[in-house]
């Protein structure tokens, strides 16, 4: 009895180092604009700004490249943010030099809600590369310049193009059909907000209120918290929540179990990639799918489950 | 120099009310005033396209008649369309007012040699601008991905003018073209197989942009994003992707223009769509157009009631002869 109550508290504390292994390396999934300071000048880091080009040539983090969001999730087929062409993305990757054994950091703007989830869907688009490192900038461009008065830079990074010799991994992404089958079996996350989850509201793309049935709620919105904290600060930006808090959040509604499948979906996708991120490269679960068509795919056929 | 001597007004004036007598609130609309220091610049731009609008009048006079034309010219082209016209301030310093909005000044008062986002895209943001940054719906183009803006390939001299005057931007000779840039070296068989009979957007662009359909009309406007490949109306031997054009029969009723020769032209225009990728459906796959006739402009497609010159567009592609 003693030694399983020994052995218990060995695994609690090696769940609770993980992240720190992770961290000895130099790199985390979630990356403080000091973590980066630190690692900007290694390289074998590749910064990417995803913001507009119009904004990356007025001042972006030293050394980054620009390369817009709307290149990792283009519309296409009617739908937005979706992922791009397999031989678009390889091309993508190898224009800038992007290597499956690249360290990737991805930073934007966190100004309003739909900003604050770029970073993660670019961030997915990249994984499904099977780029291993990836890692978003809490606080974004804001924090690192406008709040912190880091190094900023104007001078527009050629990047050294060499071919992309990674593999692209389908099972990071998931379609309608593989959805509807999977209803009752694997863990559905709508990442959406709960007037959204309980068909209350519904975005005007999306053709109808509810949501894909069996689903629960586990809200993109509750990931960051406005900094500086305090109810009488000027924020400048938002950051996420520490691990802990998220990790809380998310077992709360998805369980502990690392194995068991879990597919997340929003409206478009983008909303999505948040808890994705976290469940996947923050907490380990192994099989986190994104439903890139989501609701404004979804609720466009008749025969697809929804409720309420 | 102080703000009076652009501005004017009332230096002994004390109050507000005084002090703001005779003041011009939009001082570059007269070029003359920046003309006093950037002489070479302002004789040019009196004579731009972006200045005169005469782009807007020779794009739609051949659909009036003589009498037509002199009413057109009187009470809708110096009244409405020459009103767009851009002073030097619209692009240097305030983004211009568009359906009598302005998103203001661009960085205080300062006096801004280029922001291509915000005072190209204030006038060039409905179509050109979103399709080029992939914000309506679409790819961003493949320039823009590379870092690249407006000014990188139309050069200080469109924007300016080069002092002569041109009816259309047609007629201007060094205007941006991809072999600028992209010489064929033959060793790509699509594009010797295609060279002269379809233009480089004709593959290239990554697929819908937008299409203005009834604007100027009674009845309001519509847009909708569409990809439309067919003849060149300038050129009726290239395929092209082609731009649904607002101008409908009705259009100048209200101004007792009926147009007599509105059949003279067509509704769909050659455009050189800023939506350019490098694969595309129709690099991918030559079944795309050869076959599938994807994007195709068809008989019964065209807009109702349009111009009997669109017929002409329609291209009637072959299947390969293998």
């Amino acid at each position: 009895m003693k030694k399983m109550k020994w052995l218990k508290a060995l695994l609690v504390s090696l769940l609770i180092l993980l992240p720190a292994v992770v961290w000895a390396e130099g790199f985390s999934p979630i990356l403080s604009t000091d973590d980066l300071a630190k690692i900007l000048k290694d390289p074998g880091v590749i910064v990417i700004d995803i913001r507009k080009v119009e904004d990356y040539k007025t001042g972006h983090i030293p050394g980054a490249l620009g390369i817009f969001y709307n290149n990792w999730a283009p519309g296409a087929g009617g739908l937005k943010n979706e992922m791009p062409a397999d031989d678009d993305l390889i091309d993508l990757l190898s224009a800038n030099g992007i290597g499956p054994d690249s360290t990737v950091v991805v930073y934007g703007t966190t100004s309003t809600p739909p900003d604050r989830v770029d970073v993660t869907r670019v961030a997915w688009a990249l994984k499904y590369a099977s780029v291993k490192k990836v890692s978003v900038l809490s606080g974004g461009f804001e924090k690192w310049a406008t709040r912190e008065q880091k190094p900023v830079s104007q001078e527009v990074v050629k990047p050294k193009s060499k071919p992309y010799k990674g593999t692209i991994n389908k099972a990071l992404l998931t379609n309608k059909d593989y959805v509807k089958g999977q209803i009752g079996k694997a863990t559905i996350v709508d990442a959406r907000e709960p007037a959204f989850f309980k068909g209350e509201n519904k975005l005007p793309f999306v053709a109808k209120n509810g949501r894909v049935k069996n689903a629960v709620n586990l809200p993109t919105i509750q990931v960051f918290d406005k900094y500086p904290p305090g109810e009488h600060m000027e924020p400048c930006c938002w950051t996420y929540k520490d691990i802990t808090a998220l990790k809380n959040l998310a077992s709360g509604v998805v369980g502990s179990d690392l194995n068991k499948e879990i597919i997340v979906y929003c409206d478009t996708g983008k909303v999505a990639s948040a808890w994705w991120f976290i469940l996947t490269d923050v907490m380990g679960f192994k099989n986190v799918k994104i439903y890139d068509g989501s609701m404004e795919e979804w609720m466009k056929d008749a025969a697809a489950p929804t409720e309420p | 120099m102080g703000c009076i001597a652009c501005h004017k007004g009332n230096k002994q004036g004390k109050k507000k009310e005084d002090a703001h007598k005779g003041r011009i609130a939009r001082p570059s609309d007269n070029i003359n005033n920046c003309g006093i220091c950037h002489i070479k610049a302002g004789q040019n731009y009196a004579k731009s396209l972006h200045y005169t609008s005469f782009g807007q009048h020779e794009g739609v006079k051949h659909r009036f008649s003589a009498a037509e034309l002199k009413t057109f010219d009187k009470k809708v082209f110096e009244q409405s369309c020459r009103s767009c016209h851009a002073s030097c301030g619209s692009c240097h310093v305030k983004s211009p007012p568009v359906g009598g909005i302005t998103t203001g000044l661009l960085q205080g008062h300062k006096f801004i040699k280029k922001n291509e986002g915000k005072t190209c895209a204030a006038c060039h943001g409905g179509r050109v601008y979103p399709e080029f940054t992939g914000e309506y719906g679409g790819t961003p183009d493949v320039h823009y991905q590379k870092g690249m803006m407006c000014n990188d390939c139309h050069k200080k001299q469109e924007m300016h003018g080069d002092g002569k005057i041109y009816k259309s931007k047609n007629d201007v000779k060094d205007r941006p073209k991809c072999q600028s840039c992209h010489q064929d070296k033959g060793n790509q068989i699509a594009h010797t197989i295609h060279k002269d009979k379809v233009s480089c957007q004709g593959c290239h662009s990554s697929g819908q942009y937008r299409q203005c359909f009834n604007c100027h009309a009674v009845n309001g406007s519509k847009a909708e994003p569409g990809f439309i490949l067919g003849k060149n109306p300038r050129n009726k031997k290239t395929l092209t992707t082609l731009r649904v054009i607002p101008t409908i029969r009705n259009t100048f009723e209200p101004r007792g223009i009926k147009m007599e020769n509105f059949d003279a032209l067509p509704n769909y225009w050659d455009s050189a769509v800023h939506n350019i990728k490098k694969r595309t459906n129709r690099t991918r796959s030559c079944d795309s157009c050869h076959v599938n006739k994807e994007g195709f402009l068809k008989q019964e497609d065209l807009i109702k009631d349009g111009s009997k010159a669109n017929d002409a567009l329609i291209f009637d592609i072959k299947p390969i002869n293998k």
